[in-house]
Formats: C-alpha cells, structure tokens, sequence
C-alpha cells in the first residue's frame, strides 16, 4: 500500500544512519559565531568562510556577493618535498593581485595571517586604522586565493572569515552547526523512540496476555492496577525518578518503557479475550494442550498485527516524552536531541538573538517523525482490522 | 385522508441503487387501522418515512403524497415540520433506544406539548400525567428516567409521546415486535381503542401477519418494494389472491394452529 | 448511590496512598545516599547525626513510614536545602497560580472544543467537520513546547505584544485593577497556547460521539415530533452525549498536570510545575517530594470532581438508588 508514511520513514532512516557522514562538520565543534543565520537569509553579510587549502586542492574561489566580512585569518603548516618556491596570492576585485605570503627557506611554511594586523594591513597598503578587508573584498566580485609555485607535499591551510551566515540552518548559542546538530537529533529521535516502545510494548503483550486469558480475580486485579497507574499524572513521576536515577540515554529508555505498557496492555486483553473464546482455542484446550503452548504457539502470532500497530502508534508518544524530559533539561548534555536543542534554545538566549532557525526545524522534526510514525500506525492497524477502512463498512 | 400513489423510494449508497419501495399506492383512512405486512427489510419503513419526510439524505422519493389536498412530497422542509407530531405522528419501537436516555419521560412529554403546542408549564405537566394514565402508566412514571423502564412500559411512552398533540393520523412502524406474546396484545388493543375513541387514523406497519389481522381494517402486502395485494383484512385471510399473501397466510395459519388452509 | 460515591472515595484515597508511598520510596531507595535526600549534604558530620535522629532516621522503616504520612496529610513538608525556608511557604504562593492556569485553560479549551465539535456533527461533510478532523488528528504530533517556544517567537518577540516571561510584570503595577490586567496579561499566551494545543482532540472526540449519537433511535423519534434541530442538537443528543464526554474529561486530566509542568517552564511562570523542576535540578528533594505530592493532589481532586459532574449529567448513575426500593 503505497502511502506517504512509509516512504517518508525510510528516508528518515536513511538520514539517521547516513546523514552524519555525509556532512563533513562535527556536531559538537563551533564553526562560526555563535547565533549565526542560515546563508540563505538576505542580508547583507556574507556568510562564515571555512575552507582549507591543501597538497590536492591548491585553489579556493568564489562570488563574493555581499559586503565585506569583519575579517579574516589564514593559519596553517605546509611541507614540501624540496626547497620550496611558492606564494599565497590572493586576486581580488578587477583582477588586482596581493601576495599574502612567500615560502621561506626551510620546507615547513608557516602562515599565519590575521586581517587586523598592522603590519598585514602595511602590506596592503592599508592604514593602521583601516580595513583589510574591504581592500580584499568587494561585493558582488569574485574573490580567489592560490598556492602557486612548487606543489606542497603536506600539510594545512586554514582560511576562515567570521561571517554572519552560516550554513542551512545556522548555528546555535555556541557556533555549532544547526544542520548537522539536527542529523544527529533524528538518530537519537529514533533509538528512543524505537526501543523504548518496544519494551513497553513488550511488557504489554506480557500482561495484556496473560491478564485477558487468565481472566477472573487476575484479570481484574490487573485491569484496576492500570487504571490506577492511568491516573497518575505521568510526567512528574518521570521528571522525579530521573531527576534521583540520573540522564543517562539508557536510563531514560527505560523508564519510558515502564510507564507506557498500559494503552497495549488494554489492546492486546481485549483481542485475548476474544480469542479465549474462540472455537479453536476451545478445542486446543480440550485436547489437553497447556495455556502456555496455546498462549505461546497462537496467541501471540494472532496479536502479532494488532501488536504491531500498536508499536507503531506507540513510537510518537514515547519520542514526545523523551522530548519533553530533554526540553526541561533533564537528559544527557552530551547526548544531541532535538528536546535538548529546544532546552537549549530556550535556556540560552534564542530569544533575545532571534535565532528562529534554532527553535523551527528541531521543532517540526519532532513534529514530522510523530506524524510518519502515526499515519504508518494507522495504515498497519487498517491492515490489521479491514473493518477499519473506509470504503469497507457495510 | 392519506392518499399515497406511485411512491418511489430509491436508496443511493457508494456501491450501487437499491429501489426499496416501487410505485406503491395505498390509502389510509381516519378511524380505521390500515395495515401494511411485509417481510423485513422489504421497504415497509421507507414508505413510512416517505410521509414524515425523514428519509436519510441518500435516498430520493418520486411520486405523490396527498394529504388534506396537498401533494406533500414536494413540499418544503419547513412545512413538512409542521406536519410532524401535530398532523402525523410516528411509533417506533420503544424497546430499543427511542427515547432520550437523560430527561425524565414526564418532561419529555411536557416538552412536546410546551413546543409544538404552546402549552403552558404548569399545564403541560399535568397534561403530561394525563396522557400517561391513558396509556396505562400510574402518576409515578413521570419522573422516571427510560433505563428504569421496562420494553412495554416504555413503548407505551413512545405512544403516550405520538398522541400528545392529538395528531390525525399515527404511523406505527413495528410497535410490538421486540416485546413478548402479552404485551404485544396489550399495546395492539390500547392502540386499536385509540382509532375507536379518537376517530385517529392509524397505518400499522408489521411483518406479523395475524397481528395485523386481529386489529386491521384493511391490509395491503407488500413484497420487494411492491404492494402486491390490498383488501379487506377478512378476505385477504380467507381468500388471497397474490402468491406471496398466500405463502403468509399459510405460515400465519400453521402458527396460529388453524391448520392448513 | 452511597455505595457508589463511597467506592469513589476509597479508590481516591487509595491513589493518594499510592502517592505518598511512591514519594517515601523514591526519595530513599534510589541508588545514591539516602541521608542526602532528607538531610543537606553539606552540614557537618555531627550535624548530620543530630539531624539523622531528628528526622527519626534511626527510627525503623515503617515507623518513618508513619510519620512520614502524617506529616503530608497535614502539609509539613520540612525545609527547602535551596532556599532554607520551610517548603510549605515556598510552595503555598504558586498553587493559586497552576490553578488558574489549569483552571482557565481547562474550561476554554473544553468549551470551545465542545462547541465546534457539535457543529461538525451538525453539518456532515462539511468544511467545518473536515477541519476539525484534520486538526484533531495532527494536534497529537505537536510537542506542546515547540507550539508555545513559536507562538513566543512570533507574539513576543518579533511583534512585540505579549511578555516574554513571569507571572507579573516587575515591577508589579500599583492598584487593583492594573494589577488584575497585569495578571491577565501573563496568563493571556500560556493559556491560549494550552486551548490551542488542547480544543482539537476535544472537538474530535466530541464530533465523534455525535455523530453516533445522532443516528440513534430517540433522534428520529424527536424529528418526528417536529421539535426544533436545535432543541434536538443541544438538548436531546448533546446532553445524552455529555456522560462520554466526562469520561474522556477524566481520562485526560492527568495529561493535562503533565502540560501544566511544561507550559510554566517555557513561560517561566511561579507555578508549582516550575517549582518541581527548579528542585529536582537543584537536588532540593524535600521541595520535589512537595510539588509532586501538590500535583498528584490536584490531579485527584480533578478527577472526582469530574466523575461527581459524570454522575450529575448521567441519570443512570444518579437514579441507580430509586430503582433500589
């Protein structure tokens, strides 16, 4: 059944599994200033330069389409094979020529270049008082640096401007990247998500079995034991027993997974009460076969498609809650969730910077995923129970 | 008179057409109880919403419904509301869910008479007692809500509700089937002094046929949407014409032990 | 009806121990020293002696246990390691508060979800009953958090018209009235964002039950009697639909102390919520143990007061004891 869900599910995975790799930035490294917007938000500044020269990519260029950035530092260690001849040489607006730096007599090249030298800007032709880089910038003009000469063997060039930009999605309060933080947030998203409804569904299956079949004094026992727990405001217990057990993502999973078994509990007794007095289930017992075979060989393969359903429709609220408990701060700091960044969104002055790109796509992430996983648990409960679909009703 | 020519009713679902009633004709007379027999599910109730005008928006009727010289088929909604309860009032089966779980059965008359009538409070309660007494109730079933009830009791509410605004004429669509042998005799015989004493007409929708006959004037049978044979009750018991009518005279009497005939 | 309401009570008390219980363990058998919980790591060894028997932690467990259950009863719930006062004075300026949030929230959301649920019912296939559908179903998705972090975003922030965060303004205003509007002021985005999150699932629910009350027998039998579609929307089929709709009421309630805590922190409000937070990060336990005692105590106290207003709307419930005689 080709429905949205479940192609939008396998992307996601993909990008859970993928994603990181695919993007070059380390998450929990800063890249430009902190509160950065995305590049493709106008304005005036340019976006945060972070390019590297190297033995195999000797040439950076580029359409410089805004105003001049504040400035710009070129650092790092190059080694050649043999006595070096090269420049650093940068050509900037109409074509006009500035050699930045020239190997020196040993094969290790030192550069290091800050915009706000003096003695840099003397080079230029700058006053002391003046701005570098409004000589080595012009808007809307190509910008291009070079290693010419001998080809170096090893080694490092570092070019950076402290732009206003950054990236898809910005940075956040420490200059990290918004885009891969959020790659990271859909892994975590899901191994929550996933593991922690499966222990509860698990446990679920469990008492829902064998509350349904056993049935009498047990059953109601049970039943009273989960309307009670359903009574109790779920998110304070969950805040105090981490608050005393510790953040950790383990932790967590599992105490998610010990207070949502309920809602299965109920599903899974009622199709086991069903079952129980069904015809084929009358004759297992009457040909001596012992509740645990018959719970094990055929109730359990029967509930298997409500189950799954279950599970599925089950994954939105445990990644909700995990989201919750992080908003408020009580998860693993080092642990990149999407509650987290909205935690830190929050507590961290995204407001007074205006940094919406910190607070929309962890926000609609969670949003997304919910709504994949529910339209996919709906498909499956439809699988599940024919009677459910639309068309079908007599 | 209600005169009913060429009614059509033709129920439109997302699968296909169904054509529950065609091109019935019939005629309901004051004082007299006209009953119409069929087996379920054969169009028997469609033709009575027909006249109340409540059918479900899926089903479209064609023909003519004639009543005090008006062709009220085709009238507007708003003039077929005001037929509803004062000129022709409906009986459905009061065992099932026919009446409102959460009022008191006494208001729910009273808001009857206080609404369609214009019946003061005070005066509304009373009439309210009044009509229950009529139908066999005591005093105290007035504040008495329906799950206190039991099937009869609480079909003769349904009845005491039709008769509150004294309407000419009472369609009764299968009044007596969810309750056992006794009471179904006890309500057929209130609703049979009804017609005597009030001259109301009544249309006596069933599909038992001996029940019909013990209480009709005239009975018509209607088989896959069609009238298929009318008469005087007592020929259509001695001598029907039609093969369905005499296939259920003939269970109707190995039922009722007169043996074949 | 007694036996009824007496089985109500008693399941109540029971949920109340229940709490109690939980707070006793909790605080003491998770890993880490249970002195600490009661008694502030940092005083001195002797201190922490004389403290031990003054909390009648040498006493035996059920013995604590004892007095431990009496002292919540009656709202002693020791002193806060943050602030050193007694917790009960910390705590007893925020009830009012969580409960006028609740409260306001509570009544809107439900109203308006209400309201536009029957008339979703009313007029099938309709574009009021689509939307409702749609909203209903997708509402479930949303983080409550992440709506009201951009309602913030959109209505204090970047236009301007409501405040950031707090209670009150601070400086609080002079006089009555200003003071009220003041009030209001802060409640105004808190709350509407919780109706916001809240109304969809409630018209859903509504329309649903609705619907299938409308094809009942009883509403055919009322068309019949020629009475009015809005006499028979509002006073046959929503109130025979009102029973359900308390019962869905009762089972949401929990969830909604749950939105309660959230909501305070994102707006920073002096609530209870809050106060749970501020001290399980503080490791303030002595406060946690109260704000968690607090909530699960208005989460009881909701839930009978819904089941007593079940019982008013149902007179099946209510008359149960007439049919008795």
């Amino acid at each position: 059944m080709p429905r949205w869900s479940f192609a939008a599910f396998f992307i996601i995975v993909a990008a859970a599994i993928a994603g990181p790799s695919l993007l070059q930035t380390d998450p929990f490294e800063s890249v430009a200033r902190p509160f950065a917007p995305p590049v493709w938000t106008g304005g005036e500044e340019g976006p945060a330069l972070a390019v590297s020269l190297s033995p195999s990519k000797t040439l950076f260029e580029k359409k410089w389409n805004w105003s001049p950035p504040e400035n710009i530092s070129i650092r790092g260690t190059l080694s050649f094979e043999e006595d070096p001849s090269a420049s650093l040489v940068w050509t900037g607006p109409g074509g006009e020529r500035f050699v930045l730096a020239v190997s020196g007599d040993t094969r290790e090249w030192l550069i290091d270049i800050d915009a706000r030298d003096v003695s840099f800007k003397a080079s230029l032709g700058v006053p002391p008082f003046g701005n570098a880089t409004s000589v080595l910038f012009r808007n809307h003009e190509n910008i291009r640096v070079e290693i010419e000469g001998t080809t170096p063997s090893a080694g490092k060039i570092e070019i950076r401007t402290p732009g206003g930009k950054w990236g898809l999605m910005g940075t956040d309060q420490r200059g990290r990247d918004v885009l891969s933080l959020f790659t990271e947030g859909i892994r975590i998203s899901l191994i929550v998500g996933l593991a922690a409804t499966l222990i509860s569904s698990a446990l679920g299956l469990l008492v829902g079995l064998s509350s349904g079949y056993l049935g009498g004094k047990i059953d109601s026992f049970i039943m009273r034991g989960v309307d009670v727990l359903l009574s109790i405001p779920v998110l304070p217990i969950l805040m105090v027993i981490v608050g005393i057990w510790g953040k950790g993502l383990w932790q967590l999973i599992l105490i998610l997974g010990l207070f949502s078994w309920m809602g299965t509990a109920r599903t899974v007794r009622s199709l086991a009460l069903t079952l129980r007095e069904s015809c084929y289930v009358e004759n297992l017992r009457s040909i001596g076969a012992s509740p645990w075979y018959i719970l094990w060989r055929h109730l359990v393969p029967e509930a298997l498609p409500v189950l799954l359903a279950a599970v599925t429709l089950g994954v939105p609220g445990a990644i909700l809650a995990e989201a919750g408990l992080s908003f408020l701060g009580l998860s693993d700091p080092r642990i990149i969730s999407w509650g987290r960044m909205l935690h830190e969104a929050h507590g961290f002055g995204a407001f007074t910077a205006g940094a919406w790109w910190l607070i929309l796509p962890p926000g609609i992430g969670i949003s997304v995923i919910c709504l994949v996983f529910l339209d996919m648990g709906r498909a499956l409960e439809e699988i599940a129970d024919p009677r459910l679909v639309k068309g079908n009703r007599k | 008179m209600i005169c009913i020519r060429d009614l059509s009713v033709t129920y439109d679902t997302n699968a296909r057409k169904v054509r529950a009633v065609r091109e019935a004709s019939i005629d309901i007379h004051h004082s007299a109880v006209t009953a119409i027999v069929g087996e379920s599910g054969g169009g028997k109730s469609s033709l009575i919403y027909s006249i109340l005008g409540l059918l479900p928006p899926e089903a479209t009727a064609t023909g003519k419904i004639l009543f005090e010289g008006s062709d009220i088929l085709s009238a507007p909604e708003a003039t077929r509301r005001d037929f509803r309860g004062i000129k022709v009032a409906l009986v459905t089966q009061g065992a099932m869910n026919s009446l409102t779980p959460v009022i008191s059965v006494g208001e729910q008359i009273a808001e009857t008479l206080r609404t369609r009538l214009g019946t003061r409070r005070r005066e509304a309660a009373v009439k309210a007692s009044e009509l229950l007494e009529m139908v066999g109730l005591g005093p105290s079933f007035a504040v008495r809500f329906p799950h206190e009830l039991s099937g009869g009791e609480k079909q003769r509410v349904v009845i005491a509700l039709a008769i509150s605004c004294s309407p000419v004429f009472l369609l009764a669509d299968e009044p007596t089937s969810a309750l056992d042998v006794i009471t179904q005799a006890e309500i057929i015989t209130l609703l049979g002094g009804m017609v005597r004493e009030t001259g109301m007409g009544l249309l006596l929708v069933t599909h038992d046929l001996p029940l019909a006959s013990s209480v009709s004037d005239s009975i018509s049978v209607m088989h896959q949407g069609k009238i298929v044979e009318s008469g005087p009750a007592e020929k259509i018991m001695t001598s029907p014409l039609h093969p369905h009518t005499r296939d259920l005279v003939f269970a109707a009497n190995l039922a009722t032990g007169r043996g074949f005939q | 009806m007694n036996s009824y309401w007496i089985r109500r009570f008693a399941g109540a008390l029971a949920v109340l121990l229940l709490i109690i219980t939980a707070n006793f363990f909790l605080f003491r058998v998770m890993p880490g020293d249970a002195v600490s919980t009661i008694v502030d790591p940092r005083f001195s060894p002797e201190a922490k002696e004389k403290m031990r028997h003054l909390f009648g932690l040498d006493l035996p467990l059920h013995q604590q246990f004892f007095i431990y259950v009496r002292r919540m009863l009656s709202f002693d719930f020791g002193i806060s390691f943050l602030s050193q006062r007694p917790v009960w004075d910390e705590i007893k300026s925020r009830i009012p508060n969580t409960l006028a949030l609740l409260g306001t929230s509570l009544l809107l959301s439900s109203a308006i979800g209400t309201w536009l649920g029957v008339k979703a019912a009313r007029k099938r296939g309709g574009f009021l009953e689509k939307a409702v559908i749609f909203s209903g179903s997708i509402s479930f998705s949303f983080p409550s958090f992440f709506v009201q972090l951009v309602l913030l975003l959109l209505l204090a922030y970047t236009f301007p018209v409501f405040p950031l965060r707090g209670t009150v303004s601070i400086p609080m205003p002079s006089g009555t009235l200003p003071r009220v509007i003041d009030y209001i002021h802060h409640l105004i985005l808190p709350a509407g964002s919780l109706v916001l999150l809240g109304f969809g699932s409630w018209a859903i629910y509504v329309r649903n039950l609705m619907v299938k009350t409308l094809g009942e027998d009883f509403i055919l039998l009322a068309r019949a009697r020629g009475l009015s579609e809005d006499r028979i929307i509002w006073n046959h089929a929503f109130r025979s639909t009102l029973p359900p709709i308390l019962t869905i009421f009762l089972l949401a309630l929990p969830g909604i102390v749950s939105g309660a805590v959230i909501t305070e922190t994102v707006f920073s409000l002096h609530g209870v919520g809050k106060f749970l937070l501020d001290s399980i990060l503080g490791h303030d336990y002595p406060s946690a143990g109260a704000a968690f005692y607090i909530l699960g105590l208005l989460t009881i106290a909701s839930n009978l007061a819904a089941d007593a207003a079940c019982t008013l709307a149902d007179p099946r419930i209510r008359v149960g004891k007439r049919a008795e005689r």
